[in-house]
């Protein structure tokens, strides 16, 4: 096994084969889950802080699973109520919970790049669960390894992400990994969701990108639909909910002219009727609730390679 | 007392001087010049009041005007005071300074405008200028009283980094200047494209997940504002230009005489928005092993974004850092003389305020220790002769402002700049006398350094021991060849 990881704060920094293992890992870990007793000490004595700046239930829930499963004490701490609604600034709030002995810190911020900023200030190790447009790695982890025990090897694989792909942070992580792995990655949204295609190439530069989803979807083995905020379209990004559902929603029509091997994945949480229908959401194809239960095992996963 | 500034290399662009020479102080003035027709002519000998500084291997150059200093006092001295400012510009080489109307309160009226002088008269150790703001607390509604502010002594107007959305406001506040004859200082960039955003809309920013400030932003801004001092016949002064397209039509209108002139900071002439990966600049490479794929690579070996960590809100600026097209752009207009000048953009800020997320940083470079070896790359480089580069900090910024320019004449203020241009250091923010330590470039070796600044005759900064002793052999240096070339 390769050196132990310090900070997780976007796949950028992963190679191929560090991603292949972490995926080994959590198929161990799936195991464990699967037991009567679902925790193996790993992470025993060890303190977990969950420090979510912005609201979120799958992910805090599924890093607190995770961390419980390797026996590490979880503690959770959200903005709401604590110092920083009195104004402390991120930096402090960093130190205190070093002081208090925090040994690694999960977070999630709205501000791109703020887990960099964390890292310089903090001894232990830190693992990203999301900021602002920037990463998400740990889903994109999830990701990964839902394709993969699904449709067996990430390689060759057409993946068409489809949506507000230009404020998501689950689409940069996600083209690391992908394009790390050998899929071949199509983008797909409104012009003004996405931007310039040459600003994407730039960095990863074997990706495709469209505005027209249907083209796509027979060649497709993976589709995944991204939520669409409402506040897109009181910004003048969007025209009118209906439009864009009707041009890039997940119908049943649409799932039909997938080929029979293709999955359709939502990082959650759904806008169900706009980008993604109910029919399909719950649709065989459909590998949404898959990714929640795989997210604590991959999560479990890349605790283990930070903690040993 | 007297001052003989010794074979120094003497360049002042305003007389289409640049020789090897001496330079003669007394009273606050340059006294004679002896250039190398005069060497070995007879001279009357020295008074025992008369110190030689040996400039030996240095330029020797007229004191730099900065047109674009926030001095930050009064309102936030925890930021920077006037004593600090004027004590960073001195170490700079500047001996002019020109405030933005930024300080608390706005200086909108005569009142705060005296306040403001008598600050600058007992605090400031160099010349200090005052802009006066173009509309009420610079909020783009209401005009401040422009002829009042004229006659407190305003030499411009401005609204600080803010654009005035109103085009028929901003359309009367020129009409006004125009009346008054002093020039509208305008920062451009429209509020809505520019809403939210923090970084340069491009590769980086997508990579980034920052929101995009395109240069459209800028450019829509500097069309509609050269279209209304074409229509008002005011002076239309664009602050720190970072667009190749700005440089495009600030070109055009020039062409066709409109009174427009521009001005570009030392950092959009130099640092890309590749700056803003720090370190994973270099790990992006390792990754790709395309070392040519670096936009980068034309820049000089000694400045290296990878020593920041990425996001470091020292680089976040307004405008934002642009890339390497605009860059070039920027340098090609400061070259075919479209850019006027090269001004700081001085915007000192508190570490307490900096160290934190990206996105609510606040924006500016503390830079007026820096700003004369960042710009000095363009010359180490080849891209830029320093003839040119010291016009451009002298002459330049003299034009915008309607004024003879600061020049080596006898009879002229002894406002002088004595830098070493081979001198190679690191930026250690600890030493800077600034109070604003905010700046991308700590930690970076530059090449050129100040060693000694006269303002009207007085030696207001003194590097160690700088000029007391006779060096023992002239240092070879490009200088020499630069010269040739004249």
């Amino acid at each position: 096994m390769s050196e132990l990881r310090r900070h997780a704060i976007d796949l950028d920094d992963f190679s191929a084969a560090e991603i292949e293992e972490i995926l080994e890992t959590a198929e161990s870990m799936r195991e464990v889950l699967g037991r009567e007793i679902k925790q193996v000490p790993v992470l025993r004595g060890k303190t977990v802080v969950n420090m979510f700046f912005e609201e979120s239930t799958r992910t805090r829930i599924s890093f607190e699973l995770a961390a419980r499963a390797l026996s590490a004490n979880v503690v959770a701490f959200t903005a709401r109520g604590s110092s920083v609604e009195k104004g402390e600034s991120l930096v402090d709030t960093v130190r205190t919970l070093q002081a208090l002995g925090a040994d690694i810190i999960v977070m999630r911020h709205s501000q791109s790049g703020a887990p960099y900023l964390v890292a310089r200030h903090f001894r232990g190790s830190l693992i990203n669960a999301g900021d602002g447009r920037h990463a998400h790695p740990t889903q994109a982890l999830l990701d990964l390894y839902t394709m993969r025990s699904r449709l067996g090897q990430i390689r060759d694989l057409n993946v068409v992400i489809v949506g507000d792909v230009l404020h998501s942070r689950v689409v940069r992580s996600n083209l690391w990994g992908l394009t790390r792995l050998g899929a071949r990655v199509t983008l797909c949204g409104p012009p003004t969701l996405i931007g310039p295609a040459a600003f994407w190439t730039a960095t990863w530069p074997t990706i495709r990108i469209v505005h027209e989803l249907d083209p796509l979807l027979p060649e497709a083995d993976v589709v995944m639909a991204l939520r669409l905020q409402k506040e897109r379209m009181q910004s003048g990004l969007l025209p009118a909910l209906r439009e864009y559902t009707r041009v890039y929603g997940l119908t049943a029509e649409r799932l039909a002219r997938l080929p029979k091997h293709a999955i359709v994945m939502h990082p959650g949480p759904m806008n169900e009727g706009i980008e993604i229908f109910p029919e399909v959401a719950t649709a065989s194809p459909a590998a949404i609730e898959e990714q929640v239960t795989n997210g604590v095992a991959v999560r479990m996963a890349l605790l283990y390679r930070m903690a040993g | 007392m007297r001052y003989l500034i010794k074979n120094g290399t003497i360049i002042d662009p305003a007389n289409r001087v640049a020789t090897i020479g001496d330079i003669l102080v007394a009273n606050g003035k340059v006294e004679r010049l002896y250039d190398l027709a005069d060497l070995h002519s007879e001279r009357e000998p020295l008074g025992s009041d008369v110190e030689v500084i040996n400039a030996r291997g240095c330029v020797v150059a007229p004191g730099f005007t900065d047109l674009h200093t926030h001095l930050r006092q009064p309102g936030e001295e925890h930021k920077e005071t006037i004593a600090s400012a004027s004590a960073a510009a001195a170490v700079g080489g500047f001996t002019t300074l020109c405030a933005r109307p930024t300080t608390r309160p706005t200086p909108d009226n005569a009142a705060a405008i005296r306040q403001l002088r008598e600050l600058a008269d007992r605090y400031g150790s160099v010349r200090i200028d005052l802009i006066g703001a173009l509309t009420l607390g610079n909020e783009g509604r209401a005009l401040s009283e422009m002829r009042e502010l004229a006659e407190a002594g305003c030499i411009a107007f401005s609204d600080g980094g803010r654009t005035i959305a109103d085009a028929a406001l901003m359309r009367n506040a020129m009409a006004y200047a125009a009346a008054l004859g002093l020039p509208v200082m305008v920062s451009c960039q429209d509020p809505h494209l520019a809403a939210g955003g923090v970084a340069h809309e491009g590769a980086v920013s997508i990579r980034l997940g920052l929101p995009g400030i395109p240069a459209a932003a800028e450019e829509a801004i500097v069309a509609r504002d050269i279209a209304l001092a074409e229509a008002t016949g005011a002076h239309l002064h664009i602050s720190r230009v970072s667009t190749a397209g700005s440089v495009a039509l600030i070109r055009a209108a020039r062409a066709r005489g409109v009174r427009v002139t521009a001005e570009v900071t030392p950092h959009h002439l130099t640092l890309t928005d590749r700056w803003l990966l720090g370190w994973l600049e270099e790990r992006n490479e390792i990754e790709t092993g395309r070392p040519g794929a670096h936009p980068d690579l034309s820049l000089p070996s000694w400045l290296n974004p990878a020593l920041l960590p990425p996001y470091d809100s020292s680089t976040r600026v307004e405008p934002p850092l642009r890339n390497i097209e605009h860059v070039e752009a920027l340098i090609e207009g400061l070259r075919d003389g479209v850019i006027d000048a090269i001004a700081v953009d001085h915007a000192p800020h508190a570490l307490v305020d900096r160290d934190c997320e990206y996105g609510i940083a606040p924006p500016g470079i503390s830079g007026l220790e820096t700003a004369l070896a960042l710009a000095l790359t363009l010359v180490h480089r080849g891209e830029l002769d320093i003839v040119n580069l010291i016009a451009k900090l002298t002459e330049g910024p003299a034009q915008v402002l309607n004024r003879s320019p600061a020049n080596l004449r006898p009879g002229a203020t002894a406002d002088i700049v004595i830098f070493d241009p081979e001198r190679s250091w690191v930026v250690d923010t600890d030493q800077f006398v600034s109070r604003g330590r905010n700046t991308p470039l700590r930690g970076q070796r530059l090449k050129g350094q100040v060693m000694l600044t006269m303002a009207a005759g007085k030696i207001v900064f003194r590097r160690d021991d700088f000029g007391r002793q006779a060096q023992a052999a002239p240092q070879p240096s490009r200088l020499e060849g630069i010269l040739e070339t004249e």
